[in-house]
């Protein structure tokens, strides 16, 4: 496997660093050939940047890239706007030779260039396609079994689908096959595939935040999940910090909130509180507590069947 | 923003396939209408949208984009209207102050130093800010020069 960096975006590193812990345990618990590369900046956030000036936006993404081409290695990223950023502006400088001559000339005077030559990728896509489902399976210690878990993609995980490439746009499949790998069972259900809506936070749309939210919360609750799993600190942010806001004003959801890593990072025997499931606004106390008398069960079952199979009964009688 | 193509916008007027997929159409009860801004954009009279809150209410997802037969949808519109908006000074409070933020340190808040300390995080890798502060000095520098040669060309 090559080299590659962690692209950790500002959300994380500032709002959820906890996160980065989870991210860091799980790489290094798999021996993953990652490290820390100096020079980036903000990816930079589009629905921000872009909207007040579409050259530096792609100015400040293909700088970012160019420092990747530098370093010389692949790019992972736990967040999905930070890969959707980078991917969007990669794939356009690759088929309009004009804006990237442009962009160089200007990165020229700062000592980089644009190449984009080395892969960007999300962490889950990354996991499912070059770590692989059977090492994924091989880590799991303590499975989720009996655990009811609904999957959140995050739109800039799958979209737009020309730039990112890496499952159905609209059918995604790959976070599904991870979750099944770690023994939990993926719900489907209606809004699975709806923005999580948190963009509207950030243009003083607060109620309207909380009224998407509302929807998804509302219908997971309804069909009694134990959890919602996604790999987006923007969607945690949402689905998190906003579920726990609604809480406070009396409307009860209890949908623990979990970041992909930390879901693994579980199943691999990781303690709850190393990977920073403390911080979490909503908790996740009666997630765990769920997930130990399900694998106490497990054992007891599999105690049984295997009495079963070796004729313990016959030879009583 | 990049520049808007009327004759993809014309059939998008018509069409409205995506309004079955945009979460903001689905779900904003006070409705959005991405339809009436394009209309209003073809004729000449969007002005009034730039105040409006429905251009801040797409929300990006590219659901539109991926549904469209024309591989358009129409969160090109709203950008669009986002960034003239943004440029008469209308942009919302958050986004001013978000970008103010991007502009002076090159990303959009600070590391929590005291948090990683307590998770036991190695030191954060170094920021590219002084590369950035350059790169956007160089960039305001051409598009100057870019405005300047406009204007001798058109003889102003």
């Amino acid at each position: 496997m090559k080299n590659f960096t962690v692209f950790w975006g500002c959300t994380i590193q500032n709002r959820f660093p906890f996160l980065e812990k989870s991210t860091r345990m799980v790489l290094d618990g798999f021996d993953l050939p990652y490290r820390d590369v100096d020079g980036f900046t903000c990816c930079p956030e589009k629905s921000l940047v872009n909207n007040i000036d579409h050259g530096l936006w792609v100015l400040t993404a293909a700088r970012n890239i160019a420092v990747l081409d530098k370093s010389g290695v692949d790019l992972v990223s736990p967040c999905t706007g930070c890969v959707s950023n980078l991917a969007t502006v990669n794939g356009e400088l690759h088929v309009n030779h004009r804006e990237k001559d442009k962009v160089n000339s200007i990165l020229n005077q700062i000592g980089l260039e644009f190449k984009g030559k080395n892969k960007l990728r999300h962490l889950v896509p990354f996991f499912h396609d070059e770590v692989g489902i059977p090492a994924v399976k091989n880590k799991i210690v303590k499975p989720f079994h009996g655990m009811r878990i609904a999957l959140h993609y995050g739109c800039h995980m799958i979209r737009p689908s020309h730039a990112l490439k890496n499952d159905d746009p609209l059918d995604p499949k790959k976070f599904d096959n991870l979750i099944r790998a770690m023994g939990a069972e993926s719900i489907q259900y209606m809004t699975k595939l709806m923005c999580c809506g948190q963009g509207l936070d950030r243009v003083d749309q607060h109620e309207n935040a909380l009224h998407f939210a509302r929807l998804k919360l509302k219908e997971l609750k309804s069909l009694k999940v134990d959890a919602m799993a996604l790999c987006c600190p923007s969607c945690y942010l949402q689905f998190d910090n906003n579920q726990f806001l609604m809480e406070k004003e009396g409307e009860k959801f209890g949908i623990p909130i979990l970041y992909f890593t930390e879901l693994l990072g579980l199943a691999m025997g990781y303690k709850p509180e190393d990977l920073g499931l403390d911080s979490h606004r909503i908790e996740a106390t009666e997630f765990l507590e769920k997930w130990e008398r399900m694998n106490r069960e497990l054992s007891r079952t599999t105690e049984l069947n295997k009495q079963l199979e070796e004729g313990f009964g016959i030879a009583q009688l | 923003m990049e520049s808007l193509n009327c004759k993809l916008l014309e059939v998008c007027s018509r069409c409205g396939a995506c309004y079955h997929i945009c979460p903001s159409c689905l779900n904003l009860d006070e409705g959005y209408d991405p339809r009436a801004v394009i209309k209003d954009i073809l004729a000449g009279q969007y002005e009034t949208w730039l105040s409006h809150k429905s251009i801040w209410q797409c929300l990006e997802c590219h659901h539109c984009l991926e549904i469209c037969f024309q591989h358009y949808g129409f969160e090109n519109a709203m950008a669009a209207m986002r960034t003239l908006a943004s440029k008469k000074g209308l942009a919302t409070t958050q986004v001013k102050r978000g970008w103010d933020m991007f502009i002076k340190t090159s990303r959009l808040g600070e590391l929590a130093a005291p948090a990683r300390k307590k998770l036991g995080l190695p030191e954060a890798a170094k920021s590219g800010a002084e590369d950035f502060k350059k790169m956007v000095k160089v960039y305001q520098e051409s598009k100057q020069s870019e405005c300047k040669s406009v204007r001798v060309k058109q003889g102003d």
